[in-house]
């Protein structure tokens, strides 16, 4: 932990931040190892999620079971301390010496009288407060890339369901989404943004980091696969020094796995724009990245 | 249209384009112009013949003469003999691996011969882009008939009689679902056409789509009809641009005639279509997903019932069918119920498509009566496995499928036999595998897919899928423990049974099938340390045989990795600590060498570095090697 040099004298407490498993699980081990830990936890009690469940997955053990004795032991251990509805403001200092500001909230109610049985929540008239919206500034996009977005827009928002024929045409413009330009669109068709992103980081063919001006489809269908395309993977992927799913640094290429093009009387088969390279081998694969180099002007190609 | 001498139809399907169909299309017209035969000879240029294997390919009319494996320096001694001298070129045609002789004739060709054409009767007989070829062959009689002759009802009590069901795979009644649907009260409804074939290996949809995209406008058009839709939806994957292409231009061509759009044929029925692309999630061709993504929402499926039939898109019913089971509707409604209902087997009528691929002879797309065999299907239609090679196993229904090995080559081919089988029908991939494919990595690859494209939604399917994976990854690795099998077995059944869509209840059957009937490789991989197929990198080494090796340096050249040793006259070596072992040297050896072997399951033979070739006699020098390679 200490970034070389001297080694300071640790002062011997720890704080644990988050109190779900894992958290409680590292308190037990600190302080069983001699440490005064403090155990924060923005909810009103710990446990997390794995309270929430019946039985884990893939081992199907009881959650229950694997969390009581946790509890139990947290709550007699005399070197912790449980610090619940708290939040860390500010860390200072550095490892192994810091100090930590925490924010406490009010809980209302008096811990040490409680019994634990429910009624208030059961008896509170208020049942949901809305918070109020953080006005947020329109976003501001370059002139022509506005006038394009709002073209396209124009083009599908009367339609039902405009979102994917909008997002697939933003990606056919720019190989992927900007993000102001979702941004923008969020706002423009009134779609919450965290929506607009769960759809466009679904699909295969979307993508939120640009991407190369050639896209390099190596379709790993199940023809291709026994047809040996993990090998083509493999060549194009040493030549062009990157892995699946990065782009080269030229922004020209981008490595990609695809799901099958249909084109299995002609495996292994990759795509390169709209060309379908049929039955290639690997001793094909630098001449064919030369070409595509050469028709971008850019010298001699790296060949592996 | 005037009568023409000889019509050409040139297959302009995917995998003919990529061969070079356009290229030859132009060089075909130059020759025939050069010749002054234009008014004599017309280039159709047709959907998907079916048999991809031979593109870029070429059917003379009226004779059926086949032409394959064309190439542009071929045309003009091909317009020259044939179509001005009348002589067919024989170097051109099909020949069968085992025979000398070609066969001209299309109908001659086995791969044809035993095939039953109902949904591609179209295929490379028409122009897919021109409305009056598909009208010219009965095309939209059958909308006409049902329009003007036949209630909604009527039409119901045909398809329930005809015993289609549905081709993407679950093989649902189809007039079932459409009177479900027909009987709900709400309004309006809709009809999709379920094109997201996202299932590695099968290429039908797009190829109906391709060749007859009107077959597939009026089938939908009399299940809207028959429900009471007025507005339907395409769904194809965005991977097939030609597709959306040819059913854009379609869909116009309709509008245009009047056969689709505001009261059709003036019956008073209205009914208009709508293309929707996908963007490449697999879990889309699943119907609630679907929904959601031609809805704009995130496409998780969600829990049936209530079935898309009753609440679907909108949340309005809606009937979902495949390409293939819209594009049957047509043929069933002209030629009767009764005469579909007789082909096939006691609970699947009709005709499948397959896509036959793999390692196999005559690769393509067949459409066959259901129940026959897989024998006639891969020695028969197939033409057997290349390179005489043992046929190991047929892969059918995609990632939710299993492997079907040789020991039950006589299984009739319908939904419940399938099924029992272990397998599914799915969309209708067949991928014949042969000895040099290991099953474990088969079975690896599935799960890989699967694992990639689960939405998340399920923990079993999502995380479970991962579990199988990490097992499967350790023994092809090298890594498998005792135990291991049973471990898969389990977790396998825990899967299927708590995942909610299709994807999760039927991803974990590559994995159980492989098990059930190659259990012993897995027990090879794990107890061994040996991939029998040799495939499974950890498991595997390159080798040269000392006695075998010419010395011709060509493996050295074109090893990436740098990793042979090797000079003029001196026995090549692989530095076994260097090799990646990509199977490049495998592939250069000259096949007269065949020097580089692949060895699993047993120490690599030391060789001395610096031994002096053995020459064979008459061998060939390098350069000459190099040249006729």
């Amino acid at each position: 932990m200490s970034n070389g040099g001297e080694r300071r004298e640790k002062v011997g407490a720890a704080l644990v931040v988050g109190g779900g498993i894992g958290g409680m699980q590292a308190a037990l081990d600190l302080a069983d190892a001699g440490i005064k830990v403090y155990l924060v936890e923005s909810k009103p009690a710990i446990g997390g999620v794995m309270s929430q469940l019946d039985k884990t997955f893939p081992t199907n053990d009881c959650a229950m079971c694997t969390m009581a004795p946790r509890l139990v032991a947290i709550g007699r251990h005399k070197d912790i301390e449980v610090l619940t509805l708290t939040e860390v403001e500010r860390i200072e200092g550095e490892p192994g010496n810091f100090t930590v500001t925490l924010r406490r909230r009010a809980r209302f109610v008096d811990e040490n009288v409680c019994t634990g049985c429910g009624s208030c929540v059961a008896n509170c008239p208020v049942r949901f407060i809305p918070q109020p919206l953080d006005s947020i500034p329109p976003v501001k996009l370059a002139p022509e890339v506005q006038a394009r977005v709002d073209q396209i827009i124009a083009e599908h928002r009367n339609r039902p369901g405009p979102l994917m024929p909008i997002l697939q045409s933003i990606n056919a413009v720019y190989n992927y989404f900007p993000e102001d330009v979702l941004r923008y669109v969020s706002q423009q068709l009134g779609i919450p943004l965290t929506h607009i992103l769960r759809v466009a980081t679904f699909y295969n063919a979307f993508s939120i980091v640009p991407r190369g001006k050639y896209i390099i489809n190596v379709c790993m269908g199940t023809t291709c696969y026994v047809r040996g395309s993990e090998r083509l993977m493999e060549r194009f992927s040493d030549t062009l020094k990157i892995k699946p799913e990065e782009t080269t640094p030229d922004m020209l290429f981008t490595l990609k796995a695809v799901r099958c093009i249909g084109c299995c009387g002609l495996a292994p088969a990759v795509m390169i724009g709209d060309t379908v390279y049929g039955k290639l081998t690997v001793k094909e694969i630098p001449g064919i990245i030369k070409k595509f180099q050469g028709a971008n002007g850019h010298g001699q190609a790296h060949t592996g | 249209m005037a009568a023409r001498r000889i019509e050409l139809m040139l297959c302009t399907g995917t995998g003919c384009v990529a061969g070079g169909a356009f290229r030859i299309k132009k060089v075909l017209e130059e020759e025939i112009a050069r010749h002054g035969l234009q008014s004599e000879i017309s280039i159709v240029p047709t959907g998907c013949n079916g048999f991809c294997g031979q593109g870029p390919l070429l059917v003379v009319m009226p004779e059926k003469i086949f032409y394959g494996w064309l190439k542009t320096e071929d045309i003009p001694f091909l317009v020259q003999e044939h179509f001005l001298k009348g002589r067919p070129v024989k170097k051109l045609m099909f020949t069968p691996p085992e025979r000398k002789e070609p066969i001209p004739l299309l109908s001659d060709i086995p791969f044809f011969k035993k095939q039953m054409l109902i949904v591609l009767r179209n295929k490379g007989i028409i122009d897919p882009e021109k409305i009056d070829d598909y009208i010219a062959r009965d095309g939209y009689a059958a909308l006409e008939k049902v329009l003007t002759s036949m209630t909604p009802e009527e039409v119901i009590e045909e398809i329930i009689k005809s015993g289609l069901r549905g081709r993407g795979g679950a093989g649902f009644p189809t007039g079932i679902k459409w009177k479900v649907c027909r009987n709900e009260p709400k309004t309006p409804k809709y009809v999709i056409c379920n094109c997201d074939e996202g299932d590695p290996g099968a290429y039908m949809d797009r190829s109906v789509l391709e060749s007859d995209p009107h077959s597939v406008i009026e089938g939908q058009t009399i299940a809207a009809y028959a429900i009471g839709a007025s507005h339907g939806y395409i769904y194809v994957r965005t991977e097939y641009p030609l597709a959306i292409k040819r059913m854009q231009k379609a869909i116009e061509q309709a509008r245009e005639y009047g056969l689709l759009g505001e009261n059709i044929l003036g019956t008073g029925f209205s009914f208009d279509l709508e293309i929707r692309e996908g963007s490449g999630a697999f879990v889309c061709g699943e119907e609630t997903s679907l929904i959601h993504s031609i809805e704009g929402k995130s496409p998780e499926p969600r829990q049936r019932p209530p079935f898309p039939a009753q609440v679907g898109i909108w949340g309005c019913p809606t009937v979902i069918n495949n390409v293939e089971t819209l594009a049957t509707v047509p043929v069933i409604i002209n030629r009767g119920a009764e005469w579909f209902s007789k082909i096939g087997t006691e609970t699947s009528k009709g005709t499948k498509i397959f896509s036959l691929v793999g390692k196999i002879n005559n690769t393509g797309l067949i459409e066959v009566p259901m129940g026959i065999t897989l024998r006639e299907i891969i020695y028969e239609i197939g033409g057997g496995i290349p390179g005489n090679r043992k046929f190991k196993a047929v892969q059918t229904g995609g990632p939710s499928g299993g492997c079907i090995p040789a020991s039950l080559i006589d299984l009739p081919i319908d939904y419940e036999s399938l099924t029992q089988a272990g397998s599914m029908m799915g969309s209708g991939g067949m991928i014949v595998m042969d000895e040099d494919t290991c099953m474990v990595d088969v079975a690896k690859f599935f799960i890989q897919f699967t694992n990639d494209e689960s939405c998340g939604k399920c923990t079993t399917c999502r995380d479970g899928s991962a579990a199988l994976l990490e097992v499967l990854t350790r023994i092809t690795d090298g890594e498998g423990q005792e135990g291991d099998i049973e471990f898969l077995e389990e977790l396998a059944w825990a899967i299927k049974d708590a995942s909610m869509c299709g994807l999760g209840t039927t991803l974990p059957n590559p994995v159980l099938t492989t098990i059930r009937y190659f259990r012993e490789e897995y027990e090879a991989h794990i107890r061994e340390k040996r991939c029998p197929a040799k495939v499974c990198k950890n498991l595997i080494a390159y080798w040269i045989d000392p006695q075998l090796c010419q010395a011709c340096l060509i493996c050295k050249r074109e090893c990436p990795a740098e990793a042979i040793y090797g000079e003029k006259h001196i026995v090549h070596v692989i530095d076994q600590s260097k090799c990646t072992k990509c199977g490049t040297c495998l592939e250069v050896c000259p096949p007269r060498f065949g020097a580089v072997k692949k060895l699993s399951g047993e120490p690599v033979p030391p060789v001395e570095r610096g031994m002096k070739v053995e020459r064979k006699k008459k061998t060939a020098t390098p350069l000459q090697e190099q040249s006729s390679a």
